[in-house]
Parts: structure tokens; sequence; C-alpha cells
């Protein structure tokens, strides 16, 4: 089998699986939704086929049995159940399973009794009501002959006033000129304001008289069946021509009319519903492709090589003050901040990609707590890097199940508390300034500050007399020590406060912050705040002992001259009082280990913050700010925790990056 | 050794001896260039370089093996792709690539002071080249210490 088919193959299963979740979602709020119950056969359809084609019999037979069942809730023979929503929800697990095993190198072999039993209990709901309602079998032919994008585009016009066709046109038997016949019925339709969007046999066929005497078009247009009719019949040639509309409605063209009206209604109504339905569609449509990760990276780094070059030339040529040149390097320079920008943005993932994933997580452990709950979901459009997007999933997920497990009480407390029985998560995201800001909000019972603080004394990680007068964020900052629980009585689902440790060390290792709100009763809300690009940071150059590193922006408070006069020496080490504060200084050069630097008048001092600790860094000059592009320094430096990575200058030097919090 | 199979080696010069690493590693041979030095990095790790945008550590060669460099001006970076990553050793002189037949090879037992860092010794005539073990150089230096 084709390696390469294989990785497209499993990139798009993966995509309809998350699709199909999110459509039975949608089903299980609204099951009468005919349109999503469309969409959620046809991506069974494709995935039947797809894995037909690579070989994979158990899964396209699950997927057939699937597409079976929907087939009868589409044809409206049996009604979509709860239950039934759930055999569909195993089915998808089922199919998702099978992805992996696929993925990690097997085949779609899974527990063939699991399989089994699951086939057997789609086919008792299709044994149970197959006698429900008899529907006309034209119909669902109809639709079946028409392409899914056509499909799609008719739906789309039929918004707009027009109706949709299929036209069967056919020739007198022995017409000479059979291509030039089609064409006339083409131009027929064309010139009357209607779209052809398919025909049997294509186009180039026809041109080319490829066909016996039949020819079956899909057209959009304004006129009813009747005048269509009458526009091709009156076409010399023509022996018979039938026209259909795809829509519902078959036959008689009066009663489609009526019909369509009907349609049209519905879809309103869909759309009045459903607001994000539709532009989850829109987006659809957007026309991407696929490409490697480490391409990008490839092209990231020669992006860098670009700009370095770039600055180098123009340096030279600055020396020679030609004016010829100036033009074209300004223009040079425009360009490559473009092309710089546009790369960026390529390495920019909607959050949708993490988000995506957690509203049938939100469901099943609702289903599974007995509890509901209204999941909401804002900003999934935010874009960031990338490379967080692999990482800030875990967090998210402990989070939610925090909120959904601790946080969101029982209906019968809820109803006791006076509080809607239906409990509120909310997922956002957003942009605000240089930072990306995830937030987990529940409507629940909030974090008992007397719990934690008990456990915190208990724990020997503050005295009595330290938790009277902490404040409320200090109390749950000790949520994020590691081990840390409030809860005595662990659940399967969160353990006990186990997870805000990871949470905190991951959201740092992103270089990104983590804030707890809580009001008794109201609920809680975790804020988690990131960068919005890991690779391009701005950065405060700096020298010492004659070599240049970068301080970055975000660890920075302010800068200052501290004459030598206003040093101290507090227990050995060197403190500077600021507006009353006392700011413990580090010099530089010692932190480098490197000796023999001379003493000034004048400490020129970066002020850095950690946390809510400020500390002094004492440097030999500031150069002043840059966006530097961080790079890693290899498996060499690991031991090196002082430098977080390096950056290339302009002048193709290289500045290692301050790690602040491992040198203070 | 029974096999009489031949395969190529680059051969430079490092502490007044000639070394070689196998030919499939070496990626590039640069002039010396400009190299930052990393506070508080391992001994016998000079620095990192610019290597067209990439940023390369380099190794003193001649320290990491105990042999005394002779600091030259002319120096070269010999820059070898093991496991993709790239690492830059600093040589003094640079002599080519050489094929060597695996019955010229010899394990010599008089280098131990190289440890498994060299895999044997090369005998070419009257030269004698010591053959290093990339591999486990870069191990040496990405052990943590």
């Amino acid at each position: 089998m084709n390696e390469q088919y294989l990785s497209v193959f499993l990139d798009e299963s993966r995509e309809y699986v998350q699709s199909l979740n999110e459509s039975l979602l949608k089903l299980e709020k609204n099951p009468h939704d005919e349109e999503t119950i469309n969409e959620t056969f046809r991506i069974l359809h494709t995935l039947k086929g797809m894995a037909g084609t690579m070989g994979f019999e158990r899964m396209a037979k699950l997927s057939h049995k699937m597409e079976q069942l929907l087939d009868k809730v589409r044809s409206k023979k049996i009604a979509l159940s709860s239950d039934l929503l759930d055999r569909l929800f195993a089915g998808v697990d089922m199919i998702d399973k099978m992805v992996n095993n696929i993925a990690s190198g097997g085949n779609d072999q899974v527990n063939e009794e699991d399989l089994k039993s699951l086939m057997d209990a789609f086919e008792v709901v299709q044994e149970e009501k197959v006698e429900e309602k008899k529907v006309e079998l034209e119909t669902k032919q109809e639709s079946d002959v028409v392409d899914d994008s056509v499909m799609k585009v008719i739906q789309e016009a039929s918004k707009e006033g027009y109706n949709a066709f299929k036209i069967r046109v056919t020739l007198a038997e022995g017409t000479i000129m059979k291509a030039v016949r089609m064409y006339m019925v083409f131009k027929a339709i064309e010139d009357s304001g209607g779209q052809i969007l398919s025909s049997v046999p294509p186009v180039e066929d026809i041109e080319q008289e490829k066909f016996d005497r039949e020819v079956e078009l899909v057209v959009i247009a304004k006129q009813d069946a009747e005048s269509l009719h009458k526009m091709i019949s009156s076409i010399s040639e023509i022996e018979k021509v039938t026209v259909s509309s795809i829509m519902k409605g078959q036959g008689k063209p009066k009663e489609e009319e009526e019909k369509k009206k009907e349609v049209q209604q519905k879809a309103e109504i869909a759309e009045e519903k459903a607001p994000e339905q539709k532009i989850s569609q829109k987006r659809r449509l957007v026309q991407t492709v696929r490409v490697d990760i480490d391409k990008l990276d490839t092209l990231m780094n020669l992006m860098g090589e670009l700009v370095i070059s770039r600055s180098r030339i123009s340096d030279i040529l600055r020396k020679y003050n030609i004016k010829e040149v100036d033009e074209s390097l300004s223009q040079l320079n425009r360009i490559t901040l473009d092309l710089q920008n546009v790369v960026m943005k390529i390495r920019m993932v909607p959050i949708a990609f993490v988000f995506n994933r957690f509203p049938r997580m939100v469901r099943d452990l609702a289903k599974q707590l007995s509890k509901e709950i209204n999941f909401i979901i804002e900003g999934e459009d935010t874009e960031l890097d990338r490379t967080f997007v692999e990482d800030i999933g875990e967090p998210l997920v402990h989070l939610l199940r925090n909120a959904i497990d601790h946080g969101i009480e029982t209906k019968e407390e809820r109803i006791a508390k006076g509080k809607p029985p239906v409990g509120t998560v909310v997922l956002s995201a957003r942009h605000e300034g240089n930072n990306v800001v995830i937030e987990v909000k529940d409507d629940g019972r909030g974090i008992d500050r007397n719990a934690v603080v008990r456990k915190a004394i208990e724990k020997g990680l503050i005295s009595e007399a330290q938790a009277e007068s902490m404040p409320d964020e200090k109390v749950y900052e000790l949520l994020f020590l590691p081990g840390f629980s409030t809860r005595s009585d662990a659940t399967e689902l969160s353990g006990r406060g186990v997870g805000m440790d990871v949470v905190k060390s991951v959201v740092e290792s992103l270089n990104g912050t983590v804030k707890i709100e809580s009001v008794k009763d109201r609920g809680t809300t975790i804020t988690i705040r990131l960068p919005l690009t890991l690779a391009i940071i701005q950065a405060l150059l700096v020298t010492v002992n004659n070599h240049v590193y970068a301080i970055p922006i975000a660890n920075i408070d302010s800068t200052l001259n501290v004459p030598a006069d206003k040093v101290q020496k507090l227990q050995d080490k060197l403190v500077t009082v600021i507006r009353g504060e006392i700011i413990p200084l580090v010099k530089l050069w010692e932190v480098f280990g490197l000796n023999g630097h001379r003493e000034e008048q004048y400490y020129n001092t970066v002020i850095v913050r950690m946390g809510n600790r400020k500390y002094g860094l004492v440097v030999d000059s500031l150069i002043g700010q840059e966006d530097i592009v961080i790079k890693s320094l290899g498996k060499i430096f690991n031991d090196v925790r002082i430098f977080s990575g390096g950056a290339i200058l302009g002048d193709g030097s290289i500045a290692l990056i301050l790690d602040v919090s491992n040198i203070v | 050794m029974a096999d009489l199979s031949e395969f190529e080696v680059f051969v430079f010069g490092v502490g007044g001896q000639e070394m070689a690493f196998d030919v499939e590693h070496v990626s590039i041979v640069i002039e010396k260039t400009d190299i930052t030095p990393v506070p508080r990095a391992k001994k016998n790790v000079l620095g990192v370089m610019n290597l067209r945008g990439r940023i390369v550590p380099v190794i003193d060669l001649a320290a990491m093996l105990g042999l005394s460099s002779k600091d030259s001006a002319e120096g070269k970076i010999v820059v070898v792709n093991y496991e993709d990553i790239e690492t830059g050793f600093l040589v003094e002189k640079v002599r080519g690539v050489m094929r060597v037949n695996s019955e010229d090879v010899e394990k010599m037992h008089k280098f131990e002071s190289f440890g498994e860092k060299s895999k044997g010794i090369i005998k070419r005539q009257e030269e004698l080249i010591i053959h290093l073990n990339v591999g486990k150089i870069l191990e040496e230096l990405t052990m943590s210490s």
C-alpha cells in the first residue's frame, strides 16, 4: 500500500471522525435537523468509500451499517432517539479506534466481539421500525445521483431563489450532429439565466460526441420546470425531455412550487436556529493545502536567513551611499517584511483545532456524572502559534474536567441553591495585545477557600497565622502546588486537584501564566495567558563583557542606572532600594563566571519581574529593543539552564537569550 | 577483519595528529568563524556559531581528545550531521576524503586514552590515522553531567 495515500487517508479519516462527532452533537440537540442528518450521511458515505479503497474492510462495513441507519433516519423510517445517538457515538468511537490502530502501523482490526455487538445493535434498530412509513424511493435515488459538492451549490443557490432540476434530454434517433444539438440545449439554458452544474456524460465527452442519445443535466434556474421543459422541447431533433426537481418534490411542476416554498422555509428556520452552523459550512469552502510541518519549519528558517542576509547587504551598501541602490533596497526591505509576516501567519492556526474535541468530551463526562451541562465555546477562530496547539490541549482537558466534576454541582444541589438546574461551562479564547487569552469559566460552587487553607496547613505549607491574612488570590495559588487537593473523595475522572500543577508547568513552559478567580456559589474562572507566538519575541539587547545577550521584554519591568554608592550588601548579597522596595542585584558577568570585570561608578540595571518579586540584572550597557527569532541551542547545552535559546542578529552574530527564571 | 569492504573517511589534522570521521557524517567544512562563547557550558565546548542562519555548537576536538591544540588562525570547522543534529568541530587543517580498505583498519589498544571515541587506527603506508567514532563523541557531549 502506498504510504503517501495512507497518511492522507489517516488525516482525512481523523477529520471525518471529528466532523461526525460534531454533527452527532448537533443532532443530539436537534434530532430533526435534516441538513445535519444529510451531512452525517455523506461523511459516512465518503468514509466508507475511502476505507474500502484502502482495503480496510471492517471500517468500510461499519461505516456502511451506520450509513444505512442514517439513511433510514433520513427517509423518516425511524426516529433519531437518544439511544440511537449513543449507538452512533459508539460507532464513531470504534472508527476512531480503527484509525488509531492503522496510524500506529496496524490495520483496522479491533475487538471482534465489540464490533459485532455494535453492528448487531445497528441491525436491531433497523429492523425495529422498518414498516413505519413508506417513502418514495425515487426521491432518495434522485439525491443519491447528485454529487455532494453539487448538492452544496444547490443548497446555496436555493437560498438565492434558484430552483434545481434534473433534466434528461433524449435526442431523436439518427441525429447527426449530436454535439451541436446538445450545445443548443446548453445554450438555451444558459441564455435563460440558468446554470448547468453537472452533466452525465461530462461536457468534454459530449463535445466529442462520446455519448449515445441521452444526456442528464443538473441545472439551477429561476424558472419552473414547465417553462424549462417547453424551452428545451422547442429545440429540434430532441425526442424527449424530462424535467424533475431535485429538492424533495417530484414530478408535477405545480405541486413542486409549493414544495419548494416549504423547503425554503425550512432552510430559513434552520438558519435562525443555528447561525453557527451556517458559519461552519462557509468555512469549509475555504480552499486549503496540507503541508508537512517540517516544511513549514524549513520555510521559517530560510526566512530567518533571508532577513539576516538582507540586513548584511544593507549594512554594506550603506557604507557606499549609492543613491540608485537605496530605492531597491527599501523595496527589498518591504518585501522581506511582508514575507516574514506571511510566514508567521502560516504558522498560526485557529484554536478550533484544540477546542473541537471538547464538546464530545464534555458530553460524555456530563452523562457519566449525570449532570446537565450547557457547554459554550467562544472565539474558536482565535489564532495562535501551531506549537501551542500541540501542548495546550492537555491542560485544558484538566481544567474542563475539574470544572465539570468539582465545579458544577448536582442538579438537586443547584435547585436547592436557587440556581438554574443546568450548569454552564464556557471555554473561550481571544486576543489581547500580544497575548492569547484562554478562559475556562463555570457557574458552579466555586473554590472553597477554607478547605484549601485547611489542607495547606495540614500539609505544613503555610502556618495558621499566615492563612488568616492571605488574600484569596494567594490561597488559590496553593492549588498549583504538586499533589495539592481539596476534595477527599477522588473520582476516577479528575483525581483530586491533580493536574493543576501540570497545567501550571505546561503553561509556564510556553512562557504563559495561569490565574484563578473564584466566588463561592457563583463559579470559578481560570485564565491562561499565552504569548502570541513562541518563535519571535521582543527582547532588550544588552552587553556583558563585549558579548550581546537578549532579555525577553515580557520579563522586564524597567531599566535603571543605579549609582554605585546606592548599592548595599545585605547578607553577602547586593541589593538596592528603589522607591522603598528592596531589590536584589545580580551581576550578570558573575553569573556567567567571567572574572576581571572592572567596577564602574554606575550600575546599568535591568529590573526583571519573577512572579511578584523584582530583581535587578546588572549589565555593561543597553543596546536597544529588537524582535528576535528564538532558536534552540541544542542538546549539548541542555544543562545550561541560564539560557533559553539563541537568536541571530542583523549583523550575523549570535545573542544568547537569558532565561531569567533560572538566573535569579 | 575478514571482509574486504571499502569505505570512505574524511581526514583532518588535530593536535598534530591525523584523524578521520566517517565521510557520511560530515556535511560541510567552513573556515573558522566567529564563535559566541556560552557561559557555563561544558568544558571543551567553545560556544555557538551562525551557520547559514542556524545556531550550531562548536567543539574543541583537540581538548576533548586530551591533546593540546595548536592555536592557528587558519583553523577549520568540520560540521558533522549526526542523527539530524549539527555539530561543528574545530580542527587545524583538512586533508580531504580518503578511500580505505577495511583490511587497513586495526583495533589498537594503544590509544586507550580515547576510549570508545576511536574506532581504530587506519594504516596507510607510513601514516597512521585515528578513526574517530562520531556517535560516541556526541554521546559524551550530550551526556548530562
